[in-house]
């Protein structure tokens, strides 16, 4: 009722967790095709309650976008919702509510996703839904307009009007120079402003495509008529039989530590690392995810313990291992208490880094860092909605769906040395970003 | 034949085709419904009272424990926050382990342990959970309270709650809290700095002893459990815990405005207006009009609705805009909000209010009505794949005293509902004209435009503590962690730091005063350390030179010449300094901040600097620039103390120095204007000139 603490932290992860992370869970079955014109389709049945999940995710993120029309995927979002040729404007959110269900969509670096939880008897109305927009969308220039204004509201509130709002775009665009990863999928504002309405029927065609999808339907479903169904609405969607544009930037080594400060409105300062790692999926990066909850899993942590019980220099303090498709960055960082400096947050931070890199982990905390995988491993999924989007994810970034049920093998295999080794190997000033994001009455 | 055989393939192919055609110009059929279950609990109560409800569910191999305590939560005044302190201190120690001790036995089995003020919730694996349990149960019955733990949880919160004083939402969600339930009611409580500062260990410990009681606590268990191994966890680790006696206070109920008001808390800095309009309304779960209510709000707001649709689809004033009750067997509130981009605030306002009127007016549309009970429907039935939507029916059930077919018969009684029904609950619950409306923005932008929807034509405002203030009176709210100290660094930054400040050992100033049309020429010349002059000429004749040299000074004129001494000699060793208020530290004198005021329209923080012998100067120093903008000093003159109002403007950069090219002073009457012609720095200067 009256907690002022939590509300920071919570507004900041889920900034983060808004990108493209993904999930593990026990044995679930499914079946998986791919259509004529290259749509993959995934099945998941669990009739336990009459709720069906359908998840299309199309390939595309703010990462293949211009660098002079940055927000373009996000924007292109909001306008999935606009009608079709045979939904009209408006329409789409209506059809859904009046099924009884719930639909939203979101855009991450990497991929676009949209979804519909319906309750199952209302399944079809889905396929229609989705198959529509995905064959012939129809968007006109109130629609756009109206979006525009949406899309700008919708950033200030996420960004421009809310303290720390600017702190994960300074982390990108320094963390990255070449790589579109250097801006964030909500953009820079006046970009959807420059692009012509042609641009926004280009960039469908583009990436809108069949074989850019992967339609994922979980819940209670019967696998043989749904097959059939799905086929109905989907298969005659023509593919688009061309290259998809997909960025060539390899972003290059960092050599030495970068040095940025920020300021913002705000009243305690945030000091963050942002260090390179590899992408999604590597072996290397299930080792960063266990040295994450080593050093910063819960109130045991190191981390914690040292700076935020017995130091008393941050409120808060966090590890994130922020994988994405072509590249990753862990980020450690920490929100000063109440007039302590930057400086010294920073310096006690480094010191635990430093630390962490130095010591070996005892078997006691190799132990706690399994069970708190297995724990992860056994616990998401408890929705049809989480479940769809994680074979969705599992299916186009490594084009291996069954990673649902065998992620924590790779886990399974990573030893102490790995994480140790890791540690020293990623966790270097040359391959960080130092990131302060100062109070405004701190600039010089 | 040839003809035949093709006919019937392409007859066949045809009839395939057909078949699989699909008929995309109209929307599907639903299949029929299916059967709606509302999945099973078994509740059991221990000797203690402790009321428990298992809800079991082997999708994932977890169980969940969710202790919530049911009391009517007392007035904290001036020590708001004792509830969630208390919440913070939970796990810090019991009885037998230790802070530590805890924290690595639930983080080594991955499980998660939170309080709150009215409740306590772990959660683990299946295979960990008698181990968990050991652990939920000690922090819940036996937890010991240490004033070092006091002091971490207190540094903390007050850096969490500097930190929401800049966070819109957290400001209007405590404003408008106070400003629906009053601050004296336990609902428009919320903590502030000095609420925190007065919790002490006591208090505390008194809240754990008088809430964390089983006869006012239902725990909810959910997951990979049977109810008859929860009964025996149960038995075995919460069986001790001891009955307590919890009072139940009595208030009085807040009420709507009499008529509709409009509250400011004003953000300079806003690009969006933060909009919300609430009334207090007396409704819970157990009211009759619970489930006309419900069907009411989400016609207006509850989803993709009128709201939503007008505000944000039609107009694109925002991102969303939503509308709810909360229900709440003390007092329950109505609450409209969105964000707006802040030159439509007054039109989104306009826009909200009347909705809430047509809702009032109009009956509905039996197909607008048909929709939302649809949606409302079929939410009920997507909210069943979750167990914890069980135990909460379990619990409400229990706790409100619903018949037992309450949830049962709820579909049926959304369907019931007519369009007269909904136009009657909104007459008696929707209230346009009895609202507290709040924005939190940037008044300069918006304030004006927003007076016509107040009754009475007048805007109340508000600080980020819910404190009523006159804007034309007080200066705003300083920002936490800005001090005397801070702005005179930045200060010193501002105007080219230490470093260029050091590199100056002469500096000659030139210029010109114009005092009632007369123009004077103006010679000022410094030497480091110690050495100043400063000469008025008018026509050749000095009319005004004040020398420093060796720590003496000396000032002369057409009425003669004298030494200065006392306050005089102090004011003038000042003067000698580019940066005087460098020397403030070693030469003992004061700085307070006092407020951010206004200097030719813009923010500038306001310090109050007083000297060894006590003269006051007050300068201002602008929020944006960091500069010294305007400086007051009392002066003696022959009709007692006057101030000397000095305005610094147009600055100019020399050697990495901003210097101002312009200043404006008046003292009493008269007014001097200072034009700046040349500034040169290191022309190593005679020391002879300051003889």
């Amino acid at each position: 009722m009256k907690k002022v603490k939590t509300l920071l932290l919570l507004g900041f992860l889920l900034f983060i967790s808004g990108s493209g992370s993904f999930a593990q869970s026990g044995k679930i079955e499914f079946k998986e095709f791919d259509l004529k014109n290259g749509l993959h389709v995934i099945l998941h049945q669990n009739n336990s309650t009459p709720t069906v999940a359908i998840n299309l995710m199309y390939h595309v993120g703010s990462k293949n976008e211009k660098s002079d029309r940055t927000g373009f995927a996000h924007f292109f979002e909001h306008l999935m919702f606009e009608g079709s040729e045979n939904i009209d404007r408006g329409a789409y959110f209506k059809y859904v509510q009046n099924a009884g269900g719930n639909n939203n969509a979101s855009t991450s670096f990497d991929v676009t996703q949209y979804y519909e939880v319906l309750p199952s008897n209302q399944l079809e109305l889905g396929l229609w839904l989705e198959s529509e927009r995905m064959l012939h969308l129809r968007i006109d220039s109130t629609g756009i307009e109206t979006q525009r204004k949406v899309v700008k509201e919708e950033r200030k509130q996420s960004l421009e009007n809310r303290p720390y709002g600017r702190l994960l775009p300074e982390v990108f665009s320094n963390s990255f120079k070449v790589h579109p990863y250097r801006w964030m999928p909500i953009g820079e504002a006046q970009y959807i402003d420059q692009a012509r309405n042609s641009e926004f029927m280009d960039f469908y065609k583009h990436f809108y495509v069949p074989e850019n999808a992967v339609l994922v339907i979980a819940g209670d479903i019967q696998i043989e008529a749904l097959t059939i169904m799905v086929k109905k609405y989907f298969e005659d969607i023509p593919n688009g039989n061309h290259e998809i544009f997909r960025p060539k930037e390899k972003e290059p080594l960092q050599t030495s530590e970068i040095k940025v400060n920020a300021y913002d409105k705000v009243q305690l300062p945030v000091v963050l690392y942002a260090y390179h790692i590899p992408a999604m999926g590597t072996p290397d990066s299930y080792s960063l995810d266990m040295l994450q909850k080593w050093m910063a899993g819960g109130k045991s942590s190191q981390l914690y313990k040292s700076l935020v019980d017995q130091q008393q220099i941050a409120m808060q303090v966090g590890a994130i291992p922020f994988s994405l498709e072509d590249a990753g960055l862990f980020i450690a960082y920490g929100f000063a208490n109440l007039g302590k400096k930057a400086e010294d947050l920073d310096a006690a931070i480094n010191t635990e880094i430093e630390k962490a890199k130095a010591s070996n982990i005892s078997d006691s905390d190799f132990q706690k860092i399994k069970n708190q995988i297995e724990n992860d491993f056994y616990s998401r999924n408890s929705t049809m909605q989480g479940i769809s989007s994680t074979l969705a994810n599992f299916y186009i970034y490594f084009k291996n769906t069954n990673l649902i049920n065998t992620e924590i093998q790779k886990y399974q295999q990573i030893t102490k040395e790995d994480i140790k080794r890791v540690a020293n190997q990623y966790l270097k000033p040359e391959n960080r970003l130092v990131l302060y994001y100062l109070p405004e009455s701190f600039k010089k | 034949m040839k003809n035949l055989l093709y006919s019937i393939v392409v007859l066949t192919f045809t009839v395939t085709s057909i078949f699989a055609q699909v008929d995309r110009t109209k929307a599907p059929q639903a299949a029929p419904a299916p059967k709606i279950q509302i999945g099973d609990y078994t509740k059991f109560e221990l000797a203690n009272g402790l009321k428990v409800f298992v809800v079991e569910n082997h999708r994932l191999p977890r169980v969940s424990y969710s202790i919530s305590l049911i009391f009517d939560p007392e007035t904290e005044g001036a020590n708001t926050g004792i509830g969630s302190v208390t919440s913070e201190l939970i796990g810090t120690g019991t009885k037998t382990r230790t802070k530590d001790q805890i924290n690595e036995e639930v983080d080594f089995i991955a499980a998660s342990l939170s309080a709150n003020s009215e409740g306590i919730y772990a959660s683990s694996l299946k295979k960990h959970t008698e181990k968990l349990l050991d652990v939920f149960a000690d922090v819940t019955m036996n937890s010991v309270f240490k004033n070092e733990e006091l002091e971490k949880i207190r540094t903390q919160s007050l850096s969490g709650i500097a930190a929401n004083k800049d966070d819109p939402n957290s400001i209007s969600a405590n404003v408008s809290s106070a400003l629906t339930y009053g601050k004296s009611h336990p609902y428009g409580e919320f903590e502030t700095e000095s609420s925190i500062k007065n919790i002490s260990l006591d208090m505390c410990s008194q809240y754990y002893q008088k809430y964390f009681n089983p006869n006012i606590a239902y725990l909810a268990i959910v997951g990979d459990i049977n109810p008859a191994e929860a009964k025996k966890l149960i038995e075995k680790y919460f069986g001790k815990w001891k009955k307590g006696i919890v009072k139940s206070p009595t208030y009085l109920k807040p009420q709507p405005p009499k008529f509709t008001v409009v509250a400011i808390v004003d953000r300079p800095q806003s690009v969006q207006s933060v909009i919300n309009i609430s009334y207090p309304v007396d409704i819970n779960i157990g009211s009759p009009d619970f489930i006309k209510t419900r069907v009411t709000n989400t016609i207006l707001g509850g989803g993709i609705f009128r709201l939503f649709l007008n505000l944000r689809e039609k107009h694109a004033f925002t991102y969303g805009a939503y509308s709810n009750f909360n229900y709440d067997p003390i007092i329950g509130n109505f609450k409209a909000s969105t964000s707006v981009r802040n030159a439509v605030t007054d039109s989104a306002v306009g826009e909200i209010l009347y909705e809430m009127k047509r809702l009032r007016e109009e009956p509905v549309q039996e197909s607008e009505l048909k929709m939302v009970k649809n949606y409302m429907m079929g939410n009920f039935a997507l909210s069943l794949e979750s167990p914890q939507t069980i135990a909460s029916f379990a619990i409400n059930t229990e706790r409100y005293k619903l018949p037992k077919d309450f949830y049962s018969t709820y579909l049926k009684r959304i369907e019931a509902i007519t369009p007269s029904e909904v136009q009657e609950t909104a007459k008696k619950y929707i209230l346009p004209d009895q609202s507290e409306i709040l924005v939190v923005g940037k008044a300069s932008e918006i304030a004006e435009k927003l007076k016509k929807y107040s009754k009475d034509g007048k805007l109340g405002y508000y600080d980020v503590d819910a404190n009523p203030y006159d804007p034309s009176q007080k200066g705003k709210t300083l920002p936490v962690g800005v001090t005397a100290q801070s702005i005179l660094k930045q200060y010193v930054e501002a105007i080219g730091g230490i470093a260029n400040i050091s590199k100056v050992k002469d500096l000659t100033m030139k210029g010109k005063v114009s005092v009632q049309g007369m123009a004077l020429s103006m010679n000022i010349v410094y030497k480091f350390p110690g050495k100043y002059l400063s000469e008025i000429v008018m026509n050749g004749q000095t009319v005004q030179k004040q020398v420093l040299n060796d720590g003496k000074g000396k000032i002369s004129g057409m009425q003669g010449a004298k030494d200065l001494l006392g306050p005089e000699l102090e004011k003038i060793k000042m003067e000698a300094e580019i940066v005087p208020e460098l020397k403030y530290e070693s030469l003992g004198y004061k700085t307070e901040l006092k407020e951010i005021s206004q200097v030719s329209g813009k923010d500038a923080y306001m310090i109050e600097v007083t000297s060894p012998s006590k003269a006051i100067t007050v300068d201002y120093f602008s929020v944006e620039t960091g500069l010294k903008v305007k400086s007051i000093t009392e002066q003696d003159s022959p009709t007692g103390k006057i101030s000397q109002v000095t305005e610094l403007l147009e600055f100019t950069e020399v050697n990495g120095l901003k210097f101002p090219n312009k200043m404006k002073q008046s003292a009493g009457p008269q007014t001097f204007e200072v034009s700046v012609d040349e500034i040169i720095i290191n022309t190593d200067v005679k020391d002879e000139i300051f003889n």
